[in-house]
């Protein structure tokens, strides 16, 4: 009788297999973020983006690319220096519960990692397509420029980079070298930074007009492509899951 | 780690556990296959969906199915082939419409005021359903991409006339004949319109014959049945397990 009341105390002291309120904290993170970064785009876009040499487009604009840069270089060596400091080194040796419960918690990284993609790769992608078509670029640093690429890429590069790093260093199932597809969806991402590089020197020295299916363009294409690398981690995500779940679904 | 220990305490926790992964893994699917589909065909595709006067012209019917057809094929290869979901297409292409509809409705019109009647996005679901209809009923990929594929591109301008008819209305404005779309592009200028009118209009597709949608559809359907065998390739190399030799370990 002790030993069951002992078990059930130990049962509800445990924490739950998924952290919903993490989950949902890191959903709602990227949603209330991007809602305020569209926000300010709606408003000093036109009001103080339309002119990089005006003294308002410093304030609002330039200011902005410099405090997002310094903050993505602090979180990115943050998240994955404290992820690298307190990993597992006994990661073989974690019971199965636990071993579903990290599969859940990457998961949750997983999800931010989908979410974060989204909102650079489609939402300010195709919006930075709409301020071009109307206003004609004057820098490489125009407002939509400052939230896509130096913005929204970075930040779905941390995401995807911190979600490889807790399945590393976290996950049995990652133990057994690199994970080709997670490299891929990790690295794809990363390379377009470099490829910005590319894009704008190009635009600066062949044409100003903004030509969505340009050759010059398809640099961005490539590297989009990494993001089917997901299907590869997905594989193996579910053959792992299956294998912790499969006798007790049977 | 012992093999005869549970992860969890019952089956029916194990089956919440699995549905809860479920909704996770479909959540992220969803969202990365939308990022990457939508970077893919924005820029490969885009300039002709952004706008309806350009939908008007035939290198549309030619062009938006042989890049659209890259990411259903590559997410069936990995959907059917190992789970038997016949949904690889249609998840593909509702994904991109879902971001497409959000910008067009947002930043086109939220955010630079382009009214939404001339930027709606091009409609893909008819050729997905088929794709994956296909696929389901004749489990061959050969099948699949030639009649499929095919299909796909001569699917695609029936599956959009509903939507654009009524922009194909012609109208005389200062004594010149043009349709509603051409005068939609005339009163909404854009950057990058003078140079891909260029490109399309010095081609032939326009002169030879009445009306040439039917021919690049049919060649449409021809460079979808290659580009779904190219990218179903694709889809296969991107689903693998691999690891690679991790010598730090």
């Amino acid at each position: 009788m002790a030993a069951t009341t002992e078990s059930v105390k130990a049962d509800a002291a445990e924490a739950p297999l998924l952290n919903k309120r993490n989950l949902t904290l890191g959903v709602l993170l990227y949603l209330v973020f991007y809602s305020f970064i569209r926000w300010y785009e709606g408003v000093y876009g036109w009001s103080a983006g339309l002119d990089s040499f005006a003294p308002e487009f410093e304030t609002y604009w330039m200011n902005m690319l410099y405090i997002e840069i310094v903050a993505e270089v602090v979180l990115f060596a943050g998240i994955n220096g404290y992820i690298w400091k307190t990993r597992d080194r006994k990661v073989m040796s974690i019971t199965p519960r636990e071993e579903l419960r990290r599969h859940f918690t990457h998961w949750t990284w997983l999800v931010c990692y989908g979410w974060a993609i989204y909102w650079g790769a489609s939402y300010f992608t195709e919006q930075d397509g709409t301020w071009h078509q109307t206003i004609v670029r004057d820098t490489d640093f125009t407002p939509s420029h400052i939230i896509e690429f130096y913005l929204s890429y970075p930040i779905y590069i941390i995401t995807g980079t911190a979600s490889f790093m807790y399945a590393k260093t976290r996950l049995p199932t990652y133990q057994e070298g690199l994970h080709l597809m997670y490299l891929v969806v990790v690295i794809g991402p990363f390379m377009i930074l470099p490829n910005v590089g590319l894009n704008e020197w190009g635009h600066t020295f062949w044409f100003m007009e903004e030509l969505f299916v340009a050759p010059l363009h398809y640099g961005f294409v490539f590297f989009g492509w990494a993001a089917l690398g997901i299907l590869g981690v997905l594989n193996t995500e579910v053959m792992a899951i299956a294998k912790l779940l499969k006798k007790d679904l049977a | 780690m012992s093999a005869s220990q549970s992860a969890v305490r019952s089956r029916a926790e194990a089956v919440q556990v699995s549905r809860t992964f479920d909704w996770m893994i479909l959540f992220t699917l969803f969202t990365a296959v939308l990022g990457g589909y939508h970077i893919h065909y924005m820029l490969t595709g885009g300039d002709w969906d952004f706008w309806t006067d350009w939908k008007d012209r035939r290198l549309w019917v030619t062009v938006a199915p042989i890049v659209s057809i890259t990411f259903p094929a590559a997410v069936q290869a990995c959907l059917w082939w190992r789970y038997r979901l016949p949904v690889g297409a249609t998840l593909s292409v509702i994904a991109l419409m879902v971001g497409e509809w959000i910008n067009r409705y947002l930043n086109f019109w939220g955010w630079t005021y382009f009214p939404v009647n001339f930027v709606f996005p091009s409609n893909l679901l008819p050729g997905a359903i088929v794709l994956d209809v296909i696929l389901m009923l004749g489990n061959s990929m050969t099948l699949t991409a030639v009649v499929g594929g095919l299909a796909y591109g001569l699917l695609f301008y029936p599956g959009n006339w509903p939507i654009i008819a009524p922009l194909h209305v012609p109208v005389e404005y200062n004594g010149m004949m043009m349709t509603l779309a051409d005068l939609q592009g005339y009163h909404y200028v854009r950057t990058g319109t003078p140079e891909y009118i260029r490109m399309v209009e010095k081609g032939t597709l326009r002169t030879f014959g009445k009306d040439v949608a039917p021919v690049s559809a049919f060649f449409s359907g021809f460079v979808s049945i290659i580009i779904y065998f190219l990218w179903h390739f694709f889809g296969r190399w991107f689903s693998k397990t691999d690891f690679i030799a991790d010598d730090a370990s």
